[in-house]
């Protein structure tokens, strides 16, 4: 339901306009897809490095650090298994050489400018940061799951079945933090 | 080909058709379900909503009637 329960109440919803986008599967070669899917986690890391500099809750901005560093560990992983997957030792063009990058903007998951986003974000509540940030997880979690049928290379099959926990993982310990987050308010 | 071409818009529902259709229709002929937070969920949710938090879609996917209309929020 567009808008969600803001909506149903009767109230504009004030989400980031971009949102509501999901990968439909247009890539013809796993290289592709990879190279893809480390931008959009260059993009989260990027994306939650920032939010980590802006929040004053230092538990919230911990867990953002980490959160980042984690998709810096994916991108990693994510080179690795193009390295098995093309033969390549090394490719310095490297996502480039896959996926045509837009110079100067970078992108995260459901297609989200991470300029746009960023910009919101800094109007935004902690809740509205972590809501977002849950929903880019999610996403990341369903692209891994369908990443992971998609991607005949059994190591290859393997690492996105990691990473999909990892994303899982991550998506808990928002949603605990955002739970967290409201009983406080509450208080 | 662009970032962007790899997307596609998430077809969603306003709410005022959601309304309508909780009008036409039976509870026993759609699944609704509310995929916030329990916090969010015990502070208001749609009639008849079921709450299944986002990180636990996955493993309890099987409690939703797979030949029914599915309405998230």
């Amino acid at each position: 339901m567009e808008g969600g329960m803001h909506a149903w109440k009767g109230f504009v919803s004030k989400g980031i306009p971009e949102a509501g986008m999901t990968y439909f599967s247009p890539a013809h070669r796993p290289e592709e897809l990879i190279g893809l899917t480390w931008l959009l986690e260059d993009g989260s890391s990027k994306f939650y490095s920032e939010i980590a500099k802006i929040l004053k809750d230092q538990k919230a901005a911990n867990l953002f650090r980490r959160l980042s560093a984690d998709e810096e560990s994916h991108k990693g992983s994510l080179f690795k298994i193009y390295q098995e997957v093309s033969g390549l030792n090394s490719d310095p063009g490297f996502p480039g050489s896959v996926v045509a990058i837009e110079a100067g903007e970078d992108y995260m998951e459901g297609g989200l400018r991470l300029s746009k986003a960023l910009e919101w974000a800094r109007e935004e509540k902690l809740s509205g940061i972590l809501e977002l940030s849950i929903s880019l997880e999610a996403n990341s979690h369903d692209l891994y799951i369908k990443m992971e049928r998609e991607v005949e290379d059994r190591k290859g099959k393997n690492v996105f079945k990691t990473l999909a926990e990892m994303e899982k993982e991550h998506l808990n310990r928002l949603s605990s933090l955002f739970e967290r987050n409201l009983e406080e308010a509450e208080k | 080909m662009g970032i962007l071409d790899y997307f596609k818009p998430v077809s969603t529902w306003p709410a005022e058709k959601v309304r309508q259709f909780l009008k036409d229709k039976s509870p026993q002929e759609y699944n609704l379900v509310d995929v916030r937070q329990p916090k969010e969920y015990e502070g208001g949710h749609l009639p008849g909503a079921q709450l299944i938090p986002v990180g636990e879609l996955e493993g309890r996917l099987k409690e939703l009637d797979p030949n029914k209309p599915t309405i998230a929020y």
